[in-house]
């Protein structure tokens, strides 16, 4: 990705440089989704059950507990875990889901204000990655969950700045990602804008866009559901003046830091565990938490389930070893093995497919846009990119001695233009089922896709 | 299929183009063909006699098992009716399981399994199985066809499915209901979701 900052550091969003801006909120956007769904994949939402309660029993009874006393406790902690792993899931994937929201919302903007929106090959590409354009700058790795990297996703959706004196000190281009809307705003209400209705958009109505599905739901002890999205939180729009646009922006906003007044980490950068306040809410009827709200969520519940698990005179217990795969940090294809490497740029490819796809749909309309989108990019998401992250997430390799589970690195591939990038991408499939026959299954839905070209001559 | 072809005339359509047919007269099999059957996407769903998995069913809503491709999510099914619905797919979608316009619009597995509901929509939370009997049963009244019990009252349970079929899964990262943990009880789950309570 061409980390550009568009502004110096004083500047404002201004008519002239409006295009620019919006194209750096879209690549933010983007900035943040292979990240979420990596710590994603590195989640086991359903783990066993019975192992995790097999091996407390033997601690506790090894620490002096009766048997029975024993098998109570463990059953109790290990559904905690259960729901705990299920529920960093599903919160973690409904932000993600938002995020492609606000990728769409943003194109809608750029297509109505400024032209076409860029996707392919805005995948950052140098890992720790920043959000672009955001000071101070701190690292953003695709790393497994654990406590450090919900810290970082924190900070990505701070409603405040970072509190960090030192670096607040220099002049920043913009604090949080609020605050860069806020001067996108700014210029849209300040200025008499040209909209252009007559380009495609992705509009609501259609089936784009579902806020919940099965992925974002998680279940409680007693296994009552929960829907981490709420359905008034949020829809695509069409944007065709200046309210619309406004509309846009409120909602991406919301979504990611809540409502104003909404608090972010504490002064001394911890983490506010208590009560959440109706700002901490997106939508409406208080049923939806920000994005930044969330990852609160899950942040102290992870913390209280530490301090569970440690109390209990067995030693020292990492709860993650239960429910996260050891995937590597910040990996990337060309540091794989043979046996490894063609499916992941076959991933890859499937991945850069899906923006190939969405820049697709901001120029065709009716029902080449609606077949693209349906056939193409939910086809890919849900049965090849999911289906291949899964599958990839079954070999292993070894790295100065410690075995790593291989993981989606979600890096841009560059299709070039001498052939049709579905081509390369078959190219790329039988290079994988080569290797590894596995995915075989993965052939027809393939071949099932549309045939899209590049729109904004290739990536690199 | 490992290996497969890039033919820049598939596209969306895809896949492999049927065969053309043989020529009238053409000795190409044989001369009676059985006749079409309706697809429909699970147990109690059928129109016709004779029209379930196995073709022994005596009348409407009565067959046993869906005669649509089984397939386990969004935008897999082959064409119009043919798609189960409930877990992906957007408010709209999710209120027409079995009655979807056209292929890849259902948005979910077939068959559909007791357990699943809801998961946007005016029926979130509620069974997928009973709102798809309950679009069934409106269209035979449009059609005055006597409707018949479904062999299960609430649709096929998993456990019967994984039985019967084999194996079966539908879509979702979100845990097997089935086997799931704590202190949950699917047969309990399975019955409230039979009696129109929100799962």
């Amino acid at each position: 990705m061409s980390q550009n900052l568009f502004f110096s550091k004083d500047s404002d969003v201004t008519p002239a440089n409006l295009g620019d801006a919006i194209q750096q909120a879209i690549e933010i956007e983007i900035a943040t989704i292979p990240v979420y769904l990596y710590t994603y994949y590195s989640i086991n939402r359903s783990p066993d059950q019975d192992a995790i309660s097999g091996a407390l029993v033997q601690e506790l009874v090894r620490a002096g507990k009766s048997t029975a006393e024993a098998s109570a406790i463990a059953l109790d902690l290990s559904a905690d875990i259960m729901v705990y792993a299920n529920k960093a899931g599903a919160l973690i994937m409904s932000v993600a889901i938002e995020e492609m929201l606000h990728m769409a919302l943003s194109s809608n903007l750029k297509q109505a204000l400024a032209g076409l929106p860029e996707l392919v090959g805005k995948s950052p590409s140098v890992w720790p990655a920043c959000l672009p354009g955001h000071e101070p700058e701190f690292p953003i790795n695709r790393a497994k969950l654990s406590l450090d990297q919900l810290m970082t996703f924190l900070k990505i959706e701070s409603p405040d700045p970072l509190p960090d004196p030192k670096l607040l000190k220099a002049p920043i281009p913009y604090k949080t990602i609020g605050q860069f809307y806020k001067m996108i705003k700014t210029c849209i209400k300040d200025n008499d804008l040209p909209y252009n209705t007559h380009s495609p958009q992705l509009l609501p109505g259609k089936g784009y866009y579902a806020q919940n599905n099965i992925d974002t739901v998680y279940y409680d002890k007693e296994h009552n559901p929960h829907f981490t999205n709420a359905p008034d939180s949020g829809d695509l729009l069409y944007v065709r003046d200046r309210d619309s646009a406004l509309h846009a922006i409120d909602c991406i906003v919301d979504q990611g830091e809540g409502a104003p007044g909404a608090d972010g980490l504490n002064p001394d950068g911890s983490v506010n565990c208590g009560k959440v306040k109706p700002a901490d809410y997106d939508d409406f009827d208080k049923k939806e938490l920000s994005h930044f709200e969330k990852f609160a969520q899950i942040y102290c519940h992870y913390k209280t389930l530490d301090e569970k698990f440690n109390g209990l005179g067995i030693g020292e217990i990492n709860i993650s070893d239960y429910f996260v795969v050891n995937v590597p940090l910040n990996p990337s294809t060309a540091h794989y093995p043979a046996h490894i490497r063609p499916v992941s740029d076959f991933l890859n490819g499937v991945y850069t497919y899906l923006f190939v796809m969405v820049e697709n749909c901001y120029v065709q309309s009716g029902n080449t846009q609606y077949e693209t989108f349906m056939f193409g990019i939910h086809k890919s998401m849900i049965f090849i990119l999911n289906s291949v992250c899964g599958d990839i997430m079954k070999l292993t390799y070894k790295h100065n001695g410690h075995e790593y589970v291989a993981a989606p690195t979600f890096e841009d591939y560059p299709f070039g233009l001498v052939s049709s990038p579905k081509s390369q991408l078959i190219d790329l499939y039988n290079a994988a089922v080569a290797v590894y026959p596995t995915i075989s299954y993965l052939g027809q839905r393939v071949q099932d896709l549309p045939d899209v070209p590049l729109q904004n001559g290739g990536i690199f | 299929m490992a290996i497969i072809n890039y033919n820049p005339n598939l596209s969306l359509c895809g896949g492999t183009p049927p065969a053309p047919a043989p020529a009238p007269g053409a000795a190409a099999g044989p001369a009676t063909a059985s006749p079409s059957i309706e697809l429909h996407v699970c147990m109690g769903l059928n129109a016709c006699k004779g029209h379930d998995r196995n073709g022994n069913n005596n009348c409407a809503g009565t067959g046993y098992c869906a005669t649509a491709t089984r397939h386990n999510c969004q935008t897999l099914n082959d064409c119009h009716g043919q798609g189960g619905c409930g877990l992906y797919g957007d408010a709209e979608q999710q209120m027409l399981p079995g009655a979807n316009e056209c292929a890849w619009q259902g948005s979910c597995a077939v068959p559909i399994q007791a357990e699943r509901y809801s998961t946007l929509g005016d029926n979130t939370k509620k069974s997928v199985w009973l709102l798809a009997r309950k679009l069934f049963e409106e269209r035979m009244m449009k059609a005055k066809r006597v409707v018949g019990d479904s062999p299960f009252k609430c649709g096929p349970p998993q456990n019967w499915l994984t039985f019967v079929l084999g194996s079966y899964d539908s879509c979702g990262n979100s845990g097997d209901k089935r086997c799931s943990f704590g202190f949950n009880n699917p047969d309990d789950h399975g019955k409230e979701l039979c009696e129109g309570k929100e799962e």
